[in-house]
């Protein structure tokens, strides 16, 4: 058959549509930067929507990350996020949630500390900004508030009466209750995505609302599963707590989770809207290096696709979204075949005891970085001068234990896009 | 159907099968259990399966299973699975080969019985219509329209004309039951001066036999198609309205690796075209109601082979006919769309309550946009779209793009109105 070739034109290349990727397109957006995009969701399916910049140290869960982003440049000099200043950091996070705000997914804008948020279980983590849908749930813990949890027969992932047992030392007023979802209530499996798209629909909600409203009794705020609505959480919620006349939270669930399938599915709408060549869901297969900047070959359902640009962002992430791959005896960088930071051969990937406190050093493996967030070769030397990379596919951080995942990602998208531009204006 | 489990013809190795259909990297051993896929599937939960089971299930070699659950008829093969999943698994791979090993008269007769039809006779035709009866409707239908005032009386629908730029096919279901459907699509032709032909052979543009899983009925059909296509020596071969059609020759010429000529293409790619180069000048200055459309992207024509651009020529069009503030998008949509539960044959397949069931997500879609229409540029969504609004009751119509082009420039006859509402049932045609 006879198919036209296709070719996008950009000034900068993001490959990868994780967090770090998505944070790249809107920074380059944000200054002007002509984008074209190519990536699978990635781990952002997995996220409970909590945006972590630093949560953890040595010295356990950290209140104030700021403090702690400074000692994090006395002892580890070469991680990513020691490598960013206070003032970027910042300036990337609070336009990365501004702009997620703007979109219809309302975030807190990062505050001076970390706030203590509910996990699925009902155990508690650091984070540092948080979606709206699930704020209120601070307030009501640090005001003890009588509250009912409620969960669903079906849902699996959540358990009212788990939550309420782990929080009932802290937050004595908690109550579950389960209850079947409006017409799909038969006790067969239901998924909260599910659940979440009928909740867009007015009568449903009003029907969830007749369902939960006599079981409030004296209860002054309600917990639900996150499922307030996968495109318009923010409107969901607010119709809700107005039907129920108390303030109602949500707790993220184990994937498959809603706060991720917002996240994926507001950038595959809005970022096309504003102008960027967006190929999601699919990979580059093959980058070329060049003088004048990068081309990139990949193929879609319809045939193969060129994208030419100035210069390109990498941020393909780590093992499972397939930016690094473990070989037998090496690790390895996927695309251009970078040098890999990592410890001398497979038997000191991990340390004997998995839960080892220390960490594993297979997770501080990565691609490293000069100052201008260009990779290195196997020479040291930055690969291409228009070549820059991001996320959590770089060395020297433990996103898992540090709970730097967002952090890392918008931080150095933030970096990286920042160079890249120069590189790509730089004729 | 009867839901009794019956006995494949035989079992499948489904493991082994996936390592040879699936692309490197996209092995089911790459599946992180993670749900997305089932959460993100309205075929999830009937008849106890789901795309995750279906992969674990062929993880742990549970072929007999497989090979016959009646799960398969239900999965409309369109691969919204494997577009959320982080590893791009693609389950309706399998779900196509265990089609195929069931045996022919166990499968929903539906199905069979319009593959069987289309291979009967050279139109291609599901619903059995004859070549002769496709070219006298065609030849009436003509006459008709050229009755309907002078600005159409040189108007053609040209048959087997050699060597017309633009092969024109056209889904069954308007020569068989709503010929006067047919007018609105020649007078876009004629306004554009389009250089088209229909074709007597190979003309017909719905195709079942895919969905059979028998890919030698497949490709059988595909054949005969592009022999059509290439006898005319027409350069490109223009799918009207219709997801499922567009995919199947497409699809199937790449697979069976069959010489093809020419360049495939959507009907509405060229709407937007026309629209852009000023050859096609619709506007939305008649919709002073405020009436509100949303789109149904056939995610045989989106997702499945076109991809994003289509989704956003669909839009355009339809922005211009209905006006910026008129339309609505459904979320998810473009590559991300839900299928409406009408595709993979499920219409034919006889099993309603199963086929409401997978519907009830677009129908809450759809709700949720508020909108007063639907358009869509698939036959099969279509009817499926308009099934459920009978079914849940809901408050809109279903309606072609054709049918509002023609009501934009002024050109949309009485009698060809079907689709529209009392609101615009008389727009433009005077007292
Ligand atoms: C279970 C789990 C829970 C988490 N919870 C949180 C949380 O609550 N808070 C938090 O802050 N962080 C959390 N994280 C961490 C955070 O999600 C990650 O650190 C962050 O997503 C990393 O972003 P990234 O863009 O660098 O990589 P990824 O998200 O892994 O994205 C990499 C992208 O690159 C793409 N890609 C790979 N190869 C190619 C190629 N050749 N061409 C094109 N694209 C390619 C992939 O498809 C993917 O889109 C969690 C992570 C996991 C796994
Ligand atoms: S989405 Fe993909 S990885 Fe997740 S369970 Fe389904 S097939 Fe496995
Ligand atoms: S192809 Fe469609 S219907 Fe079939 S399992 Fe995948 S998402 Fe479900
Ligand atoms: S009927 Fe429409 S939505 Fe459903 S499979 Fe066919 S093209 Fe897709």
């Amino acid at each position: 058959m006879i198919k036209e070739p296709r070719r996008h034109q950009a000034e900068l290349l993001v490959i990868g549509s994780g967090l770090a990727g998505m944070a790249a397109s809107l920074f380059a957006l944000a200054r002007g930067v002509s984008v074209a995009q190519v990536g699978n969701s990635g781990v952002i399916a997995f996220t409970t929507g909590y945006l972590d910049l630093l949560g953890h140290d040595e010295r356990g869960f950290v209140d104030d990350p700021w403090q702690a982003l400074i000692r994090l440049r006395e002892d580890e000099p070469r991680h990513p996020l020691a490598n960013v200043t206070e003032n970027d950091i910042r300036a990337a996070f609070t336009s990365f949630t501004q702009s997620l705000t703007e979109m219809g997914l309302g975030y807190t804008a990062p505050g001076a500390h970390n706030v203590l948020a509910l996990t699925p279980a009902g155990t508690l983590k650091p984070t540092l900004s948080l979606p709206l849908t699930m704020q209120p749930a601070i307030a009501a813990m640090a005001a003890g508030l009588d509250t009912l949890i409620v969960d669903f027969t079906g849902l699996n992932g959540f358990s009212a009466r788990e939550v309420v047992a782990n929080l009932s030392q802290r937050w004595p007023g908690l109550r579950a209750a389960r209850i079947g979802f409006p017409d799909m209530d038969s006790g067969a499996e239901v998924y909260a995505e599910v659940l979440a798209r009928a909740l867009e629909v007015p009568a449903t909600r009003q029907l969830l609302a007749e369902r939960i409203g006599p079981l409030l009794g004296s209860a002054q705020a309600l917990g639900l599963p996150a499922i307030l609505g996968v495109h318009r959480p923010d409107h969901v919620h607010r119709e809700l707590q107005s039907l129920l006349g108390v303030p109602v939270f949500e707790i993220p669930t184990m994937p498959p989770a809603v706060p991720g399938v917002r996240l994926r599915e507001l950038f595959e709408t809005r970022l096309p809207q504003c102008g960027v060549a967006l190929e999601p869901q699919h990979r580059v297969k093959r980058l070329e290096l060049h003088t004048q900047g990068v081309t990139a070959h990949l193929e879609d359902a319809y045939g193969e696709v060129t994208i030419e640009a100035a210069a390109a962002v990498l941020a393909t992430g780590r093992f499972t979204s397939g930016g690094l791959r473990a070989d037998p005896n090496a690790i390895r960088e996927t695309l251009v075949n970078l040098a890999v930071s990592q410890p001398e051969g497979r038997a000191h990937w991990y340390r004997p005891d998995y839960f080892d406190p220390r960490g594993h050093a297979i997770n501080r493996s990565g691609v490293m970085v000069d100052e201008q967030w260009r990779p290195l070769d196997a020479t040291g030397k930055p690969a291409h001068p228009r070549l820059f990379a991001a996320g959590s596919l770089l060395a020297h951080q433990d996103w898992i234990r540090q709970r730097c995942g967002a952090g890392v990602a918008i931080a150095t998208a933030y970096k990286a896009v920042d160079a890249a531009t120069q590189a790509a204006r730089s004729g | 159907m009867n839901t009794a489990s019956p006995i494949a013809t035989h079992t499948i190795d489904f493991k082994a099968a996936a390592r040879d259909l699936l692309p490197p990297g996209a092995s089911y051993d790459a599946c992180l259990s993670c749900g997305l896929c089932s959460a993100g599937c309205p075929a999830s939960g009937l008849e106890g399966m789901d795309p995750r089971r279906f992969i674990r299930m062929a993880m742990l070699g549970m072929n007999e299973e497989l090979s016959t659950t009646p799960w398969i008829w239900t999965c409309t093969q369109c691969q919204r699975c494997k577009y959320v999943c982080p590893m791009s698994i693609d389950v309706a791979v399998l779900v196509g080969l265990a089609r195929g090993a069931w045996p022919t008269e166990k499968k929903p007769s539906g199905i069979v019985r319009s593959c069987e039809a289309q291979l009967r006779f050279p139109g291609t035709s599901a619903m059995g219509l004859q070549e002769e009866d496709f070219v006298e409707t065609v030849e009436e239908t003509v006459a008709s329209v050229r009755g309907q005032g002078d600005r159409f009386a040189r108007l053609e629908a040209p048959i087997d004309r050699q060597g017309a730029h633009f092969f024109v096919n056209q889904n069954s279901r308007e020569p068989a039951t709503e010929p006067e459907e047919m007018g609105p699509l020649w007078k876009i032709f004629d306004y554009v001066g389009a250089d088209w032909t229909y074709s007597s052979t190979g003309w017909a543009a719905e195709n079942f036999c895919m969905f059979t899983g028998d890919d030698q009925a497949w490709r059988k059909m595909v054949e005969q198609r592009v022999a059509a296509v290439n006898r005319l020596g027409c350069k490109v071969w223009l799918n009207t309205e219709c997801g499922h059609s567009f995919y199947t020759v497409w699809k199937g010429v790449e697979r069976f690796g069959l010489k093809a000529d020419f360049e495939p293409a959507s009907l509405v790619s060229y709407y937007a075209r026309w629209i852009r180069e000023g050859r096609l000048p619709v506007n939305a200055e008649w919709n002073t109601q405020g009436i509100k459309f949303t789109v149904q992207d056939p995610c045989q024509l989106v997702r499945k082979s076109l991809g994003d651009t289509m989704a956003d020529d669909i839009r355009y069009v339809a922005r211009m006919l209905v006006g910026e503030e008129n339309f609505i998008d459904m979320a998810p949509s473009r590559s991300a769309n839900y299928c409406c539960g009408g595709g993979g044959g499920f219409l034919q397949a006889g099993m309603k309550e199963q086929r409401w069931a997978y519907g009830k997500r677009k129908f809450d879609q759809i709700t949720s946009t508020q909108a007063d229409y639907v358009l869509t540029p698939c036959h099969n969504c279509h009817s499926q779209i308009e099934d459920l609004a009978r079914h849940f009751h809901g408050g809109y119509r279903v309606v072609h793009f054709w049918t509002l082009i023609c009501l934009s420039l002024g050109m949309l006859g009485e009698h060809e109105r079907k689709y529209l509402g009392p609101d615009l049932a008389r727009l433009g045609l005077g007292a």
